[in-house]
Protein backbone atom coordinates (compact mmCIF):
# COMPACT_ATOMS: atom_id res chain seq x y z
CA UNK A 1 0.00 0.00 0.00
CA UNK A 2 2.92 2.29 0.69
CA UNK A 3 3.70 2.30 -2.99
CA UNK A 4 0.44 4.08 -3.73
CA UNK A 5 1.34 7.06 -1.54
CA UNK A 6 4.38 7.97 -3.55
CA UNK A 7 3.81 10.36 -6.39
CA UNK A 8 7.17 10.84 -8.13
CA UNK A 9 7.21 9.97 -11.83
CA UNK A 10 9.74 7.17 -11.23
CA UNK A 11 7.34 5.53 -8.80
CA UNK A 12 4.66 5.55 -11.45
CA UNK A 13 7.07 3.58 -13.62
CA UNK A 14 7.67 1.05 -10.86
CA UNK A 15 3.90 0.69 -10.54
CA UNK A 16 3.77 0.12 -14.26
CA UNK A 17 6.35 -2.64 -13.89
CA UNK A 18 4.12 -4.39 -11.37
CA UNK A 19 1.14 -3.98 -13.68
CA UNK A 20 3.14 -5.55 -16.49
CA UNK A 21 4.39 -8.38 -14.30
CA UNK A 22 1.09 -9.20 -12.65
CA UNK A 23 -1.56 -8.25 -15.18
CA UNK A 24 0.36 -8.23 -18.48
CA UNK A 25 -0.84 -4.64 -18.76
CA UNK A 26 0.05 -3.29 -22.19
CA UNK A 27 -1.00 0.26 -21.34
CA UNK A 28 1.56 0.27 -18.54
CA UNK A 29 4.07 -1.16 -20.99
CA UNK A 30 3.33 1.75 -23.34
CA UNK A 31 4.23 4.22 -20.58
CA UNK A 32 7.50 2.35 -19.98
CA UNK A 33 8.11 2.43 -23.72
CA UNK A 34 7.58 6.20 -23.89
CA UNK A 35 9.91 6.78 -20.98
CA UNK A 36 12.76 4.41 -21.77
CA UNK A 37 12.90 3.98 -25.53
CA UNK A 38 14.28 7.50 -26.21
CA UNK A 39 16.96 6.87 -23.59
CA UNK A 40 17.86 3.46 -24.97
CA UNK A 41 18.09 4.87 -28.47
CA UNK A 42 20.31 7.73 -27.28
CA UNK A 43 22.47 5.19 -25.43
CA UNK A 44 22.93 3.18 -28.64
CA UNK A 45 23.52 6.21 -30.82
CA UNK A 46 26.24 7.39 -28.42
CA UNK A 47 28.20 4.24 -29.29
CA UNK A 48 27.45 4.44 -33.00
CA UNK A 49 26.25 7.84 -34.15
CA UNK A 50 23.74 7.72 -36.97
CA UNK A 51 22.96 4.01 -36.60
CA UNK A 52 19.22 4.53 -36.23
CA UNK A 53 18.23 1.04 -37.33
CA UNK A 54 20.54 -0.50 -34.77
CA UNK A 55 19.11 1.79 -32.09
CA UNK A 56 15.55 0.77 -33.04
CA UNK A 57 16.43 -2.93 -32.96
CA UNK A 58 18.11 -2.73 -29.58
CA UNK A 59 15.34 -0.57 -28.10
CA UNK A 60 12.72 -3.11 -29.21
CA UNK A 61 14.78 -5.96 -27.85
CA UNK A 62 15.10 -4.25 -24.46
CA UNK A 63 11.35 -3.60 -24.33
CA UNK A 64 10.70 -7.27 -25.12
CA UNK A 65 13.02 -8.24 -22.27
CA UNK A 66 11.21 -5.84 -19.94
CA UNK A 67 7.93 -7.47 -20.93
CA UNK A 68 9.28 -10.98 -20.38
CA UNK A 69 11.34 -10.38 -17.28
CA UNK A 70 9.13 -7.89 -15.44
CA UNK A 71 8.40 -10.48 -12.73
CA UNK A 72 12.12 -10.78 -11.91
CA UNK A 73 12.49 -7.08 -11.12
CA UNK A 74 13.01 -6.48 -7.38
CA UNK A 75 12.77 -2.80 -6.41
CA UNK A 76 14.60 -3.39 -3.12
CA UNK A 77 17.63 -4.76 -4.96
CA UNK A 78 18.00 -2.13 -7.66
CA UNK A 79 16.29 0.99 -8.93
CA UNK A 80 14.29 0.57 -12.11
CA UNK A 81 16.73 2.82 -13.96
CA UNK A 82 19.62 0.56 -12.98
CA UNK A 83 17.71 -2.51 -14.01
CA UNK A 84 16.83 -1.08 -17.41
CA UNK A 85 20.37 0.22 -17.87
CA UNK A 86 21.77 -3.29 -17.37
CA UNK A 87 19.25 -4.69 -19.87
CA UNK A 88 20.21 -2.03 -22.41
CA UNK A 89 23.91 -2.60 -21.82
CA UNK A 90 23.56 -6.35 -22.32
CA UNK A 91 21.36 -5.98 -25.38
CA UNK A 92 23.87 -3.58 -26.93
CA UNK A 93 26.75 -5.99 -26.28
CA UNK A 94 24.71 -8.82 -27.75
CA UNK A 95 23.87 -6.80 -30.84
CA UNK A 96 27.51 -5.92 -31.48
CA UNK A 97 28.48 -9.53 -31.03
CA UNK A 98 25.89 -10.88 -33.42
CA UNK A 99 26.61 -8.21 -35.97
CA UNK A 100 30.32 -8.97 -35.82
CA UNK A 101 31.72 -5.73 -34.54
CA UNK A 102 33.55 -8.09 -32.22
CA UNK A 103 34.23 -11.60 -33.42
CA UNK A 104 33.42 -13.90 -30.58
CA UNK A 105 31.52 -16.98 -29.59
CA UNK A 106 31.11 -15.86 -25.99
CA UNK A 107 27.47 -15.48 -25.01
CA UNK A 108 27.11 -12.32 -22.88
CA UNK A 109 23.93 -13.64 -21.25
CA UNK A 110 26.13 -15.77 -19.03
CA UNK A 111 28.36 -12.89 -17.97
CA UNK A 112 26.01 -10.47 -16.31
CA UNK A 113 23.81 -12.53 -14.11
CA UNK A 114 21.95 -10.74 -11.38
CA UNK A 115 24.12 -12.06 -8.61
CA UNK A 116 22.75 -9.57 -6.09
CA UNK A 117 19.17 -10.75 -6.32
CA UNK A 118 19.95 -14.12 -4.87
CA UNK A 119 21.14 -12.93 -1.47
CA UNK A 120 18.56 -10.42 -0.32
CA UNK A 121 19.78 -8.61 2.78
CA UNK A 122 17.77 -5.72 4.28
CA UNK A 123 20.90 -4.12 5.73
CA UNK A 124 22.70 -4.18 2.41
CA UNK A 125 19.59 -2.92 0.64
CA UNK A 126 19.43 0.11 2.96
CA UNK A 127 23.11 0.73 2.41
CA UNK A 128 22.55 0.44 -1.31
CA UNK A 129 19.76 2.99 -1.12
CA UNK A 130 22.19 5.48 0.43
CA UNK A 131 24.81 4.67 -2.19
CA UNK A 132 22.31 5.37 -4.93
CA UNK A 133 21.50 8.80 -3.55
CA UNK A 134 25.16 9.64 -3.07
CA UNK A 135 26.00 8.66 -6.63
CA UNK A 136 23.08 10.59 -8.06
CA UNK A 137 23.88 13.80 -6.16
CA UNK A 138 27.62 13.46 -6.64
CA UNK A 139 27.44 13.01 -10.39
CA UNK A 140 26.10 16.52 -10.97
CA UNK A 141 28.96 18.01 -9.00
CA UNK A 142 31.78 16.28 -10.86
CA UNK A 143 34.15 18.44 -12.91
CA UNK A 144 33.54 18.30 -16.65
CA UNK A 145 36.77 16.45 -17.49
CA UNK A 146 35.85 13.58 -15.16
CA UNK A 147 32.29 13.43 -16.45
CA UNK A 148 33.55 13.37 -20.02
CA UNK A 149 35.61 10.23 -19.42
CA UNK A 150 32.72 8.48 -17.66
CA UNK A 151 30.51 9.41 -20.59
CA UNK A 152 32.96 7.83 -23.02
CA UNK A 153 33.28 4.62 -21.04
CA UNK A 154 29.62 4.13 -20.19
CA UNK A 155 27.70 5.62 -23.06
CA UNK A 156 30.09 5.40 -25.98
CA UNK A 157 31.18 1.94 -24.82
CA UNK A 158 34.89 2.72 -24.93
CA UNK A 159 37.50 1.11 -22.73
CA UNK A 160 39.85 3.31 -20.71
CA UNK A 161 42.47 2.70 -23.37
CA UNK A 162 40.21 3.71 -26.25
CA UNK A 163 39.08 6.81 -24.36
CA UNK A 164 42.73 7.79 -23.87
CA UNK A 165 43.46 7.39 -27.57
CA UNK A 166 40.45 9.38 -28.61
CA UNK A 167 41.11 12.27 -26.25
CA UNK A 168 44.86 12.13 -27.04
CA UNK A 169 45.65 11.87 -23.37
CA UNK A 170 47.96 9.47 -21.57
CA UNK A 171 46.18 6.36 -20.23
CA UNK A 172 47.35 7.35 -16.76
CA UNK A 173 45.42 10.63 -16.96
CA UNK A 174 42.22 8.81 -17.94
CA UNK A 175 42.68 6.30 -15.15
CA UNK A 176 43.24 8.99 -12.55
CA UNK A 177 40.21 10.99 -13.73
CA UNK A 178 38.00 7.93 -13.39
CA UNK A 179 39.49 7.05 -10.02
CA UNK A 180 38.98 10.60 -8.74
CA UNK A 181 35.37 10.52 -9.89
CA UNK A 182 34.72 7.09 -8.36
CA UNK A 183 36.34 8.27 -5.13
CA UNK A 184 34.09 11.34 -4.94
CA UNK A 185 31.05 9.20 -5.60
CA UNK A 186 32.30 6.82 -2.88
CA UNK A 187 32.09 3.94 -5.32
CA UNK A 188 35.71 3.08 -4.86
CA UNK A 189 37.89 3.84 -1.88
CA UNK A 190 41.40 2.59 -2.46
CA UNK A 191 41.90 -0.72 -0.74
CA UNK B 1 38.39 -13.01 1.78
CA UNK B 2 40.28 -12.82 -1.48
CA UNK B 3 43.48 -10.87 -1.91
CA UNK B 4 43.72 -10.53 -5.65
CA UNK B 5 41.10 -8.64 -7.59
CA UNK B 6 40.59 -7.08 -11.01
CA UNK B 7 41.66 -3.44 -11.19
CA UNK B 8 38.96 -0.83 -10.65
CA UNK B 9 39.43 0.20 -14.31
CA UNK B 10 38.59 -3.30 -15.42
CA UNK B 11 35.55 -3.46 -13.12
CA UNK B 12 34.38 -0.11 -14.48
CA UNK B 13 34.75 -1.21 -18.10
CA UNK B 14 32.95 -4.45 -17.20
CA UNK B 15 30.01 -2.68 -15.54
CA UNK B 16 29.85 -0.23 -18.44
CA UNK B 17 29.81 -3.10 -20.91
CA UNK B 18 32.84 -1.77 -22.77
CA UNK B 19 35.23 -4.53 -21.71
CA UNK B 20 36.05 -7.23 -24.28
CA UNK B 21 33.91 -10.30 -23.54
CA UNK B 22 36.97 -12.51 -23.07
CA UNK B 23 37.99 -10.33 -20.12
CA UNK B 24 34.39 -9.93 -18.96
CA UNK B 25 34.28 -13.70 -18.67
CA UNK B 26 37.17 -13.70 -16.21
CA UNK B 27 35.71 -10.76 -14.24
CA UNK B 28 32.32 -12.44 -14.09
CA UNK B 29 33.87 -15.67 -12.80
CA UNK B 30 35.77 -13.71 -10.15
CA UNK B 31 32.55 -11.99 -9.04
CA UNK B 32 31.00 -15.34 -8.24
CA UNK B 33 33.63 -15.68 -5.53
CA UNK B 34 34.03 -12.08 -4.40
CA UNK B 35 31.33 -10.10 -2.60
CA UNK B 36 33.62 -7.08 -2.33
CA UNK B 37 33.90 -6.71 -6.11
CA UNK B 38 30.19 -7.49 -6.46
CA UNK B 39 29.48 -4.42 -4.34
CA UNK B 40 31.76 -2.30 -6.52
CA UNK B 41 30.04 -3.52 -9.66
CA UNK B 42 26.63 -2.89 -8.17
CA UNK B 43 27.57 0.73 -7.50
CA UNK B 44 29.25 1.10 -10.88
CA UNK B 45 25.98 -0.02 -12.47
CA UNK B 46 24.10 2.63 -10.51
CA UNK B 47 26.54 5.17 -11.91
CA UNK B 48 25.88 3.80 -15.40
CA UNK B 49 22.13 4.08 -14.84
CA UNK B 50 22.51 7.74 -13.84
CA UNK B 51 24.52 8.53 -16.94
CA UNK B 52 22.03 6.54 -19.01
CA UNK B 53 19.02 8.47 -17.73
CA UNK B 54 20.78 11.77 -18.38
CA UNK B 55 21.11 11.10 -22.10
CA UNK B 56 19.67 13.92 -24.16
CA UNK B 57 16.16 13.14 -25.37
CA UNK B 58 15.72 13.31 -29.11
CA UNK B 59 12.88 14.95 -30.94
CA UNK B 60 12.19 12.08 -33.25
CA UNK B 61 8.70 10.66 -33.33
CA UNK B 62 8.60 7.09 -32.13
CA UNK B 63 5.06 6.20 -33.18
CA UNK B 64 6.22 4.03 -36.06
CA UNK B 65 8.67 2.17 -33.83
CA UNK B 66 6.00 1.78 -31.18
CA UNK B 67 3.54 0.30 -33.63
CA UNK B 68 6.10 -2.18 -34.94
CA UNK B 69 7.10 -3.07 -31.39
CA UNK B 70 3.58 -3.98 -30.35
CA UNK B 71 3.14 -6.05 -33.50
CA UNK B 72 6.32 -7.90 -32.66
CA UNK B 73 5.14 -8.39 -29.09
CA UNK B 74 1.93 -10.03 -30.28
CA UNK B 75 3.96 -12.45 -32.41
CA UNK B 76 6.24 -13.18 -29.47
CA UNK B 77 3.29 -14.00 -27.29
CA UNK B 78 2.05 -16.53 -29.82
CA UNK B 79 5.44 -18.24 -29.96
CA UNK B 80 5.66 -18.32 -26.24
CA UNK B 81 4.30 -21.75 -25.44
CA UNK B 82 7.02 -23.60 -27.30
CA UNK B 83 9.67 -21.47 -25.66
CA UNK B 84 8.50 -22.07 -22.12
CA UNK B 85 8.92 -25.75 -22.81
CA UNK B 86 12.50 -25.23 -23.95
CA UNK B 87 13.23 -23.09 -20.90
CA UNK B 88 11.94 -25.73 -18.52
CA UNK B 89 14.06 -28.29 -20.21
CA UNK B 90 17.15 -26.12 -19.75
CA UNK B 91 16.33 -25.56 -16.11
CA UNK B 92 16.18 -29.22 -15.24
CA UNK B 93 19.50 -29.75 -16.97
CA UNK B 94 21.07 -26.92 -15.02
CA UNK B 95 20.12 -28.31 -11.63
CA UNK B 96 21.86 -31.46 -12.55
CA UNK B 97 25.14 -29.66 -13.08
CA UNK B 98 25.10 -27.74 -9.84
CA UNK B 99 26.95 -30.57 -8.12
CA UNK B 100 30.06 -29.88 -10.16
CA UNK B 101 30.71 -26.30 -9.12
CA UNK B 102 31.34 -25.10 -12.61
CA UNK B 103 31.05 -21.30 -12.39
CA UNK B 104 27.83 -20.08 -14.00
CA UNK B 105 29.79 -17.88 -16.39
CA UNK B 106 31.66 -20.90 -17.77
CA UNK B 107 28.71 -23.24 -18.23
CA UNK B 108 28.30 -22.09 -21.79
CA UNK B 109 31.58 -23.90 -22.50
CA UNK B 110 31.65 -26.48 -19.73
CA UNK B 111 28.08 -27.68 -19.33
CA UNK B 112 28.86 -30.84 -17.35
CA UNK B 113 32.34 -31.15 -15.96
CA UNK B 114 35.92 -30.32 -16.77
CA UNK B 115 36.72 -33.83 -18.01
CA UNK B 116 34.52 -33.53 -21.06
CA UNK B 117 36.72 -30.85 -22.62
CA UNK B 118 39.33 -31.82 -25.16
CA UNK B 119 42.52 -31.34 -23.21
CA UNK B 120 45.87 -30.99 -24.93
CA UNK B 121 48.75 -32.41 -22.98
CA UNK B 122 51.68 -30.02 -22.78
CA UNK B 123 53.70 -32.14 -20.40
CA UNK B 124 52.92 -35.05 -18.08
CA UNK B 125 51.59 -32.58 -15.51
CA UNK B 126 50.16 -29.72 -17.59
CA UNK B 127 47.10 -29.81 -19.85
CA UNK B 128 45.27 -27.00 -21.60
CA UNK B 129 41.85 -26.73 -23.24
CA UNK B 130 40.86 -23.74 -25.34
CA UNK B 131 37.34 -22.48 -24.59
CA UNK B 132 36.90 -19.60 -26.98
CA UNK B 133 38.44 -16.52 -28.45
CA UNK B 134 37.49 -12.98 -29.26
CA UNK B 135 39.40 -10.66 -31.58
CA UNK B 136 42.59 -12.64 -31.00
CA UNK B 137 42.20 -12.88 -27.23
CA UNK B 138 42.30 -16.51 -26.18
CA UNK B 139 40.42 -17.97 -23.26
CA UNK B 140 41.49 -21.38 -22.02
CA UNK B 141 41.63 -23.63 -19.02
CA UNK B 142 44.90 -24.92 -17.64
CA UNK B 143 44.95 -28.01 -15.49
CA UNK B 144 48.11 -28.72 -13.54
CA UNK B 145 48.87 -31.65 -11.29
CA UNK B 146 49.47 -31.14 -7.56
CA UNK B 147 52.99 -29.97 -6.82
CA UNK B 148 53.90 -29.46 -10.48
CA UNK B 149 55.30 -26.26 -11.87
CA UNK B 150 54.61 -24.49 -15.13
CA UNK B 151 57.87 -23.85 -16.99
CA UNK B 152 59.24 -20.31 -16.72
CA UNK B 153 57.57 -18.12 -19.28
CA UNK B 154 57.04 -14.52 -20.29
CA UNK B 155 54.06 -12.87 -21.90
CA UNK B 156 54.08 -10.97 -25.12
CA UNK B 157 50.85 -9.36 -23.96
CA UNK B 158 48.66 -9.49 -20.90
CA UNK B 159 47.80 -12.69 -19.07
CA UNK B 160 44.93 -13.01 -16.65
CA UNK B 161 44.73 -16.09 -14.49
CA UNK B 162 41.72 -16.89 -12.39
CA UNK B 163 41.99 -19.80 -9.98
CA UNK B 164 38.97 -22.12 -10.27
CA UNK B 165 40.16 -25.04 -8.16
CA UNK B 166 43.25 -25.64 -6.01
CA UNK B 167 45.98 -23.08 -5.54
CA UNK B 168 49.32 -22.02 -6.98
CA UNK B 169 52.12 -19.69 -6.03
CA UNK B 170 54.80 -17.68 -7.79
CA UNK B 171 57.48 -15.19 -6.78
CA UNK B 172 54.80 -12.72 -5.70
CA UNK B 173 52.43 -14.76 -3.59
CA UNK B 174 49.95 -17.61 -3.18
CA UNK B 175 46.69 -17.64 -5.10
CA UNK B 176 43.59 -19.62 -4.21
CA UNK B 177 40.06 -20.12 -5.55
CA UNK B 178 38.63 -16.95 -7.03
CA UNK B 179 41.88 -15.00 -7.01
CA UNK B 180 42.36 -12.83 -10.06
CA UNK B 181 45.98 -12.50 -11.14
CA UNK B 182 47.08 -10.15 -13.89
CA UNK B 183 50.55 -10.30 -15.43
CA UNK B 184 51.96 -8.37 -18.37
CA UNK B 185 54.97 -8.45 -20.66
CA UNK B 186 57.38 -7.25 -17.99
CA UNK B 187 56.82 -10.30 -15.79
CA UNK B 188 58.76 -13.48 -16.19
CA UNK B 189 57.34 -16.02 -13.82
CA UNK B 190 57.41 -19.62 -12.78
CA UNK B 191 54.16 -20.62 -11.10
CA UNK B 192 54.06 -23.69 -8.88
CA UNK B 193 50.96 -25.59 -7.83
CA UNK B 194 50.53 -26.36 -4.13
CA UNK B 195 51.15 -29.97 -3.17
CA UNK B 196 47.70 -30.81 -1.76
CA UNK B 197 45.56 -30.73 -4.91
CA UNK B 198 45.53 -30.22 -8.64
CA UNK B 199 44.94 -26.70 -9.86
CA UNK B 200 42.50 -25.60 -12.56
CA UNK B 201 42.78 -22.04 -13.83
CA UNK B 202 40.97 -19.92 -16.34
CA UNK B 203 43.47 -17.97 -18.42
CA UNK B 204 42.91 -15.08 -20.78
CA UNK B 205 45.78 -14.29 -23.12
CA UNK B 206 45.99 -11.55 -25.69
CA UNK B 207 49.15 -13.00 -27.23
CA UNK B 208 50.79 -16.44 -27.05
CA UNK B 209 52.97 -16.99 -23.99
CA UNK B 210 56.68 -17.65 -24.56
CA UNK B 211 58.49 -20.32 -22.60
CA UNK B 212 62.03 -19.25 -21.79
CA UNK B 213 63.63 -22.46 -20.47
CA UNK B 214 66.09 -24.16 -22.90
CA UNK B 215 64.12 -27.39 -23.00
CA UNK B 216 60.62 -25.96 -22.85
CA UNK B 217 61.19 -23.68 -25.82
CA UNK B 218 59.87 -26.43 -28.03
CA UNK B 219 56.38 -25.66 -26.68
CA UNK B 220 56.45 -22.23 -28.28
CA UNK B 221 55.44 -23.29 -31.80
CA UNK B 222 52.58 -25.28 -30.25
CA UNK B 223 51.42 -22.36 -28.14
CA UNK B 224 51.53 -20.10 -31.18
CA UNK B 225 49.67 -22.57 -33.31
CA UNK B 226 46.83 -22.75 -30.82
CA UNK B 227 46.61 -19.03 -30.26
CA UNK B 228 43.95 -17.38 -32.46
CA UNK B 229 46.09 -14.34 -33.17
CA UNK B 230 48.55 -16.35 -35.21
CA UNK B 231 46.05 -18.47 -37.09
Amino acid sequence: MERAKQTQPDDQLVQDMFAVAEHRDQVALTRLFDHYVPKIRAFCLAAQPGANLMADDIAQEVMIRIWRKAHTYKPEAASLNTWVFTLARNARIDYFRKNSRHQTNIDPDYLFQSIVDENADPFKDAQHQRDQERIKDGLDKLPQDQKQVLYKVYLEGKTHKEAAEELSLPLGTIKSRVRLALHKLTIYIKR
Amino acid sequence: MLNHHPSIEMLTDYAAGSLALAYSLSVSTHLEHCSECQQHVRKLEVLGANLFTQTAPENQSLSFLKQSFFEKLTEEEQDRTSETLAENKQKSVKNWFDDYKIPASLRQFVPNNYDELSWMKLSPSVKIATLCDEDGIQVSLTRIKAGAHIPTHTHAGEEITLVLEGAFSDEKGVYGRGDFVSRNASHKHKPMVTKDAECICLTVLDAPIEFTGWLTRFFNPIMRRYHPQTQ
